[in-house]
């Protein structure tokens, strides 16, 4: 007994000094259930400490946040003297600018700029010491502020720099030096910095996107291929419609976008040089040939091309030459999409009765099922993040959904009656679709949804859209 | 402390160890009529809520000289236990009092011995040795709190009765200090108050992605006693971090440091827990995303 209660004692105090404290203080009869944490001073961190605290030290414990948009304010940038350009005057591309990089980080769902009365002009000079009260009182927690300058060759400076007003500090800051015609990239460039230094995640306002333009009767569609800037500037046609084009993608060094085209009423892919404008046949083969997506060097394109009524997955080099077969299951096998690093495939294939998703080896070794829920899956594609593989799936409606590489995580992100044709954007944490409406005009717009399900929104196109194809960040 | 409150805390205590239970327990509670052992765990439990939180450095070296004078002579049973190695009390105590910091491990050491001690030997010198400890306990907390202070530097100190009263005197006059000294729950009470001073602000951080709510940061701070900011946070320490959300990080470091450069100056802290050990002169906040 008396060997026994010194050690009772002893795990009692271990076990309860904060507890003899507090009781000590209040008096309290009926102790709380006794935390075994250490002596140190915790507010409600249910966690233990990650690093063991020295005993002499006073650790507080915050946990707080939230997931509304951040409260961003971007004043008109201003410019020190008014200077023509041939972009415009120098004061109205301030303008122009801050509206910019207000609609890109606006659009990306995750951030809430200020607008009207709260957003006062600022001086010159008040770009680099900003007036921090003014806007924490006003309930901003990042300001963006830039100036825009002409230089004496032609070119335009836009200075970009981000505070924590909070904080009151500054975050980060970037120049930018480019030609009058491309002095939105320069806005583009702003909102991406800010973007990747609030959010952590990559850049990506300064892309493109290849789509579909479609306009006329369903039953007399005119399909053209068009590019545009991520937020639907500086459209333009690429094809004058008069064959039907379908699945254009942007490869990844934008040198070239790879379609099917119904030239000459034979449907095949063709190569569109965006550099000289001209087309050319990837495979000169009578077989039907569809589906092409170019590899992350942009050396080879994968396509499927149906041969003695068996559809198989090929790659061949975008430069031209042999088809080399990946699969050989019968049944359709299509949709190949490589992962970023090349190394691996995802396809569909309905050698199990439905259209399903498979993984393999680049060189069609190791073909794996990843998916296994209801309905029936196309088009997949894989995040150049690598972590996702994005597709379409039907069941019912048409949905755009995500789930991991090997098949985990499965998640539909949009919910309308017809969503597919997934591509994501260069960050890998946005996707961009195209949505029919229900009934018979078929009409197609594109849309965009964050990863997290949020900010879904549709994209400005002049006519209607469909199969966008995100291009990777510009150079 | 008054007998209802002693009596409580033995209630309390009994009650724990009945929860803690077992049938040992049981037994304990037969014999505890006995008044002499439990007057000695209410003492000990006391004691542990103060020490456990910190006088430590404070006091330390009154304690220390004490058990110096003593421990020659009383020696025998001390070193036999563990206590002695670590305390290392010889060093700061020939130096004298002067230095106040040099006891912070001192304090914890002797706290083990004690309750050690009764299981090791249960003879008198067992008793002897208890009694050398607790008035260490005593001092180094509060020369005010323990009653049996007297006893042991008396006992122990023969020529140095001077030197030990002089300690004490000195500690009495910065009584404003004593009262200082972080209790757990004075360290407590500071480091609620901070928390509720920075909690508007830490609610309006935004969650810059999914899995940013795993990462904790550690800022280290320093404030001035008007609870203005000394310098910028610096980012001391952060876990929770994975493949996932790595890139969340700095964000998650801005998020802490705006926590609190946007909600102080802190105000109303008390003054005179300011700069004394583990004050709120220079402290460390953990911040993480809700979820």
């Amino acid at each position: 007994m008396t060997l026994f209660r010194p050690m009772l004692i002893a795990a009692l105090l271990a076990g309860t000094a904060p507890l003899a404290a507090a009781a000590q203080q209040a008096a309290s009869p009926a102790p709380v259930a006794p935390q075994p944490s250490a002596p140190a001073p915790q507010t409600g961190s249910p966690t233990p400490a990650p690093g063991q605290q020295p005993p002499g030290e006073m650790i507080v414990d915050v946990v707080g946040g939230t997931s509304a948009p951040a409260q961003i304010a971007i004043p008109p940038m201003p410019t020190a003297e008014v200077q023509q350009t041939a972009a415009g005057s120098t004061d109205v591309l301030g303008r122009e600018l801050a509206l910019i990089v207000t609609n890109d980080l606006k659009n990306s769902g995750l951030f809430n700029p200020v607008s009207g009365e709260a957003l006062h002009n600022i001086s010159y000079p008040e770009v680099t010491s900003p007036g921090f009260e003014y806007w924490a009182g006003a309930g901003v927690q990042a300001l963006v502020q830039g100036f825009v300058r002409a230089n004496g060759d032609g070119t335009l400076t836009v200075g970009c720099y981000l505070y924590d007003t909070y904080a009151r500090s500054e975050l980060t800051r970037q120049g930018f030096v480019v030609p009058p015609s491309d002095w939105r990239r320069a806005g583009h460039k702003c909102a991406d910095m800010v973007y990747t230094r609030l959010t952590g995640e990559g850049p990506y306002f300064d892309s493109r996107v290849v789509y579909v333009s479609e306009s006329g009767p369903k039953g007399h569609r005119i399909k053209r291929l068009a590019i545009m800037d991520q937020d639907g500037a500086n459209h333009r046609f690429l094809t004058n419609g008069q064959s039907i084009v379908l699945t254009p993608r942007l490869s990844p060094d934008q040198r070239s976008i790879v379609y099917m085209s119904y030239l000459n009423d034979r449907p095949s892919i063709y190569v569109y040089d965006i550099g000289t404008g001209r087309q050319r046949l990837l495979v000169p083969d009578t077989n039907l040939n569809f589906a092409p997506r170019v590899s992350p060097d942009s050396r080879w394109v994968l396509f499927s091309m149906a041969v003695a009524g068996n559809t198989d997955v090929y790659r061949v080099p975008l430069a031209g030459g042999t088809p080399q077969r990946l699969t050989d299951a019968p049944g359709i096998d299509t949709g190949g999409s490589y992962s970023p690093d090349g190394g691996r495939i995802v396809f569909e294939s309905d050698r199990s009765g439905s259209q399903q998703l498979y993984v393999m080896n680049a060189d069609g070794t190791q073909q794996q099922r990843i998916s296994f829920g209801g309905g029936s899956y196309a088009t997949p594609v894989w995040s150049p993040r690598g972590d996702l593989i994005a597709y379409t799936h039907m069941q019912g409606n048409f949905r755009i959904g995500v789930m991991s590489p090997v098949g985990a995580g499965e998640r539909n992100l949009t919910d309308d009656w017809q969503d597919e044709g997934p591509s994501w954007s260069p960050n890998g944490r946005v996707l961009m679709f195209f949505r029919a409406t229900q009934g018979g005009s078929g009409v197609a717009d594109l849309w965009s949804v964050d990863l997290t399900g949020v900010a879904l929104r549709r994209i400005p196109t002049p006519l209607d859209g469909s199969d966008p194809s995100w291009g990777p960040l510009r150079p | 402390m008054d007998r209802a409150e002693k009596a409580g805390l033995g209630i309390a205590v009994v009650g724990h160890v009945l929860l803690f239970g077992a049938l040992s327990l049981g037994l304990f509670s037969h014999k505890q009529p006995e008044p002499p052992p439990r007057s000695i765990e209410v003492s000990l439990v006391d004691k542990v809520g103060l020490e456990a939180t910190a006088p430590q450095s404070l006091t330390p070296p009154a304690q220390s000289k004490a058990p110096e004078l003593g421990n020659p002579e009383d020696a025998p049973a001390k070193p036999a236990e563990e206590s002695e190695p670590e305390p290392t009390p010889p060093a700061p105590q020939p130096k004298a009092a002067p230095p106040p910091k040099p006891a912070p491990a001192p304090p914890k050491p002797p706290e083990k011995p004690a309750v050690k001690k009764p299981d090791a030997a249960k003879a008198p010198p067992t008793r002897e040795a208890t009694t050398a400890a607790k008035p260490t306990r005593a001092e180094a907390q509060a020369t005010g709190a323990g009653t049996r202070q007297g006893k042991t530097p008396r006992g122990g100190a023969l020529g140095d009765i001077m030197r030990g009263i002089g300690a004490q005197p000195s500690k009495s006059t910065s009584q404003a200090p004593q009262a200082a000294t972080m209790s757990a729950q004075a360290a407590m009470d500071i480091a609620s108050k901070i928390q509720q001073q920075v909690q508007p602000c830490a609610n309006q951080q935004v969650k810059p992605g999914p899995g940013a709510e795993r990462i904790r940061v550690v800022i280290h701070l320093k404030l001035r006693r008007d609870g203005t900011l000394i310098g910028n946070p610096e980012v001391v320490g952060y876990d929770g971090t994975d493949d996932d959300n790595s890139r969340y990080l700095d964000r998650v470091k801005d998020n802490a440091i705006a926590t609190f450069k946007h909600c102080s100056p802190l105000r109303d802290l008390p003054q005179e827990l300011y700069d004394v050990p583990r004050g709120w002169s220079d402290f460390k906040m953990r911040y993480k995303l809700p979820g």
